[in-house]
């Protein structure tokens, strides 16, 4: 059986938006919970990419021996790519400054426990 | 000189970037800060409306020099209309509302680089760049854009918050960066499933493509995008379920920080909200959910308020509070409304930031924003006593102040459109909020001084009575001449419907 790897890819995104917004809100442990808001970024622009997709497609570069038409017809869409390159950066930038904040605050209290951690706040 | 649009979000960028490279350099930091903060609501005043294409690329509609030599396969198709690069839009209704958010960015950093005994510029850096993104999410027309200057926006609220040295400022900022990092990707997914419909980010053609029928418009993936869309909206903004870590958030920044990230979440609910009123005002249950989550915030924002202790905290539940008011304004769908619920929108920005700073002037002297310890502020400084109790009153919208004329205007919106239930809603949550306020001034201000309290004998700085009372001529100008901003509202407004 052939299986269509647009469609494997919207699964896998789809798998992952859920495994992270589950660890995101359910796990207890602060580093778990970041893995899954960074799985919760990976699948959205998985998602992004795979739409972007074109089955049989090319490389959006419009080469010297190629005319316009040509190119128009057979060229995957550039659009999503570039987005995700934003997305990824900016991904990078939140998750280090969530890492960070959580170095400190296991300083603080010895704990990654979000509930222990979290939790004292509302308590003090 | 539609080129300072642009300079609009690159002036405060370009300012935050070089002010960061700058350590110990005290003096240097203070008088490039001020410069760049007393130059930024100088820009919308002088540039000139329209947009602002970058690159250059307008659509190939427009730029027959190119549009001609292209296949059919590209110009017989709508391709031809749409915008290939992002666009700035800039009008008389962005104009006031930047002016605004920069004229409380100049008074936040003017008033910190003044307290604040060693300015830093990282500090700085974080208020400019918040500024920025702010101003972005106003101008932009490109979906995508607009996230990514969110992020850049939450980043910055992160930041500032972390720079207070308030006890529990960290686990504040974790927990909203950890919520931001859910809201963030869901409002991705929500423009990436209107990119995946109609094949573009920018608002006008996905507009285009909806009304033109090129796409359908009551398709499943179109309604999940505005859910998605409305959940960035939520939390950008601080309505439910997202008050409480909004108002935390403001409790855990010093006073001038909250005053400016206070003004960043109007200003992002206002630009978002009407972005989902451009898109999807057509269906029915849009403005419904609007007005629903609205009136949900203002009923918990001011409950919420009541029984608090800390002035920081009962500011930051009243400001969610005064949120449900814009939001009513938006929801409501008409031209009158809208332009009540954005006139609102200006008048909360300036009387919230007005309040954070005078309630500032309290931690500034006693060093606690406990009102279970607070007591005789009035006796010590009655001036100051006298400009917060005119914000107090400002807030809850006692006349000639502005929230009298658009909490007015969004009354009689409310009846013209058939819905005077929310009129007398507003009416009775206008007097609860006056009375948490009084309840709130009587026990910093008025009651006797308990023992035990220290005041210190610092002086409060002029830069701090200065931002005051230009606050305060602001909201007597606007509560005396509201057409001044009304007028400027309107045509966005008119549009929107």
């Amino acid at each position: 059986m052939v299986i269509d790897s647009q469609l494997m890819s919207f699964f896998t995104a789809g798998s992952l938006i859920v495994i992270g917004i589950f660890a995101a809100l359910f796990l207890d442990n602060l580093i778990k919970k970041i893995i899954g808001l960074a799985f919760l970024a990976d699948g959205v622009n998985l998602f992004i990419i795979t739409m972007g997709y074109k089955a049989g497609g090319i490389v959006y570069i419009l080469l010297p021996n190629m005319t316009i038409s040509d190119f128009a017809q057979n060229a995957s869409y550039p659009l999503p790519f570039a987005l995700v390159l934003t997305s990824i950066v900016i991904g990078a930038s939140t998750l280090a400054v969530m890492l960070g904040l959580v170095i400190v605050l296991n300083r603080r209290h010895g704990s990654l426990s979000a509930s222990k951690i979290l939790g004292e706040k509302e308590s003090k | 000189m539609n080129e300072l649009i642009a300079v609009m979000v690159i002036l405060p960028i370009a300012s935050a970037l070089f002010l960061n490279l700058l350590h110990n350099k005290d003096r240097t930091i203070k008088i490039l800060a001020f410069i760049t903060a007393i130059i930024l609501p100088v820009i919308p005043l002088i540039a000139t409306y329209g947009a602002h294409f970058f690159g250059g690329y307008v659509p190939l509609a427009q730029n027959m020099t190119i549009g001609q030599n292209l296949p059919s396969l590209i110009t017989g198709t709508q391709l031809f209309q749409f915008h290939p690069g992002i666009v700035y839009l800039f009008n008389s209704a962005q104009q006031l509302m930047i002016f605004i958010l920069c004229l409380i960015a100049f008074f936040a950093i003017f008033t910190s680089i003044n307290e604040i005994k060693r300015p830093s510029g990282v500090y700085a850096f974080l208020m400019f760049m918040g500024t920025a993104s702010v101003s972005a999410i106003l101008l932009s027309d490109d979906i995508f854009n607009l996230f990514v200057f969110f992020e850049i926006a939450a980043l910055a609220q992160v930041g500032i918050i972390v720079a207070s040295g308030i006890k529990n400022n960290y686990e504040t900022a974790l927990k909203y960066i950890l919520l931001g990092n859910i809201a963030g990707p869901l409002l991705l997914l929500g423009i990436a499933l209107l990119l995946g419909i109609t094949g573009n980010v920018n608002i006008t053609d996905i507009i285009f493509s909806i009304k033109n029928g090129l796409v359908d418009p009551h398709s499943p993936v179109i309604l999940m995008a505005l859910g998605l869309i409305t959940f960035g909206w939520l939390y950008a903004s601080g309505l439910p379920p997202f008050h409480t870590i909004k108002s935390a958030v403001y409790s855990k920044a010093l006073p001038h920080g909250a005053a400016l990230l206070q003004a960043f979440s109007v200003f992002s609910m206002v630009a978002i909200g009407i972005i989902i009123l451009r898109i999807f005002s057509y269906l029915p249950f849009s403005k419904t959910a609007i007005i629903g989550i609205s009136l949900l915030a203002m009923v918990l924002g001011i409950t919420m308020a009541i029984v608090q202790t800390d002035f920081k905290r009962i500011l930051g539940f009243l400001a969610v509070g005064e949120l449900g008011y814009i939001g009513l304004g938006l929801g409501l769908g008409t031209a009158f409304g809208i332009t009540a619920g954005l006139f609102q929108a200006v008048n909360e920005a300036i009387i919230t930031a007005f309040l954070f700073i005078g309630f500032g002037t309290v931690l500034y002297k006693t060093r606690t924003s406990d009102t279970r310890k607070l007591g005789g502020m009035m006796f010590i400084n009655p001036r100051l006593a006298l400009l917060v109790l005119l914000a107090g009153f400002a807030m809850a919208g006692v006349p000639p102040l502005n929230a009298f004329q658009s909490k007015l205007m969004l009354i009689q919106a409310s009846i013209q459109s058939g819905l005077p239930e929310l009129g007398m809603i507003m009416i009775l949550l206008s007097i609860v909020t006056f009375m948490t306020f009084m309840k709130a001034f009587y026990t910093i201000y008025m009651r006797p001084k308990p023992a035990e309290l220290e005041v210190i004998d610092n002086k409060i700085p002029k830069s701090t009575i200065i931002s005051m009372v230009v606050f305060l001529l602001v909201c007597i100008i606007l509560g005396l001449f509201p057409q001044i901003a009304t007028n400027s509202l309107q045509a966005l407004a008119a549009g929107l419907v």
